[in-house]
């Protein structure tokens, strides 16, 4: 009886941690500037280091806090989000971008390496836990509160596009032996 | 990325830009709204005459480009209490009230067409929301200032 309660629990929390970050991308979408590019025209373009310390530290906020003023508070939590939440698309749709040239790139191989494409498939699903989870935290507490979990994504991202870069070179070389 | 023809013309060409033009425009964000005004909207190409007449049309622009960009990347890396610092002083050096100047910025975002052509989505996001801060943050200010006087 204890089992399935603590299973049906579960199972709730689990749905609305899904529900939770399926609405903070809809909110990102919702709340992104019309004036600008949207993230999934702009998904594959890099974003400076600098940024993401800078939209998801403290730093900014503080210096609002001190102001006093509710209604600039408000307002700086609610375009840092907006912020947060855009970069936090666009890195996932890179990544999804990524892994699907990826797959197409290992699909015309001859030479997989299996360590290599476990290492690249365990670190695509990392990546994308990362980004569910900043999303969900995001819209619960801010990106302040996240700013080692959005490195991580940062740099397992990066990480990720220079392992396809060597696949995709390791690949060519391959080739242009075998047809030499 | 800006791919210059001729780096060492249009280094020569950003260096008199910057000795000419930009050390008389004070603090980055009075420099970028300069840099962008001088971007034509139909074309996307940057024109300055002093400096096509001292360099060729096309270097002048790619070294406009080039500034274009780079103070761009310093002031959108920049904490939101330096660009209140940024725009306030933008404010005060202009001929109109500062009041009126930000009733305008507010209004009509015209911090919009300062933004680079091809800048990351999420960086050019983080400008805009800025700028929008801390116009708030200024008006807020001048309010209290004039409550207090």
């Amino acid at each position: 009886m204890m089992d399935l309660s603590g299973l049906i629990a579960g199972a709730v929390l689990l749905l609305l941690l899904i529900a939770l970050a399926i609405k903070g991308w809809l909110h990102s979408r919702e709340l992104q500037d019309p004036a600008l590019p949207t993230a999934d025209e702009d998904g594959a373009s890099i974003c400076p280091e600098e940024f993401v310390s800078r939209v998801f530290s403290r730093d900014d906020g503080d210096f609002v806090r001190k102001l006093g003023a509710s209604d600039i508070e408000r307002l700086f939590q609610k375009e840092r989000r907006k912020v947060a939440l855009l970069w936090v698309r666009q890195t996932s749709l890179m990544i999804r971008k990524l892994m699907a040239a990826h797959a197409r790139a290992a699909r015309q191989s001859q030479n997989l390496e299996f360590a290599m494409e476990i290492s690249i498939l365990a670190q695509f699903v990392a990546s994308m836990a990362a980004c569910a989870a900043l999303s969900f935290a995001i819209q619960i507490a801010g990106p302040s509160v996240v700013p080692s979990l959005a490195q991580f994504a940062q740099r397992l991202s990066r990480r990720m596009a220079k392992v396809h870069e060597a696949f995709e070179a390791s690949a060519l070389t391959k080739t242009a032996g075998g047809t030499a | 990325m800006l791919v210059p023809d001729n780096p060492v013309t249009v280094g020569q060409a950003y260096d008199d830009l910057l000795r000419r033009s930009l050390s008389r425009v004070g603090g980055d964000l009075a420099r970028l709204i300069y840099l962008a005004s001088t971007r034509d909207y139909n074309t996307g190409k940057y024109h300055h005459d002093g400096l096509a007449a001292r360099f060729d049309a096309d270097v002048a622009c790619q070294a406009l480009e080039l500034a274009h960009r780079e103070t761009f990347q310093r002031i959108g890396a920049a904490s939101l209490e330096q660009l209140v610092d940024e725009l306030e002083s933008y404010v005060n050096s202009s001929q109109q009230s500062r009041e009126d100047v930000l009733r305008a910025w507010q209004k009509l975002e015209p911090y919009r067409v300062a933004l680079p052509a091809d800048v990351n989505v999420a960086v050019a996001q983080l400008f805009v929301s800025n700028v929008k801060i801390a116009v708030a943050i200024l008006q807020r200010r001048y309010q209290r200032e004039r409550l207090e006087a």
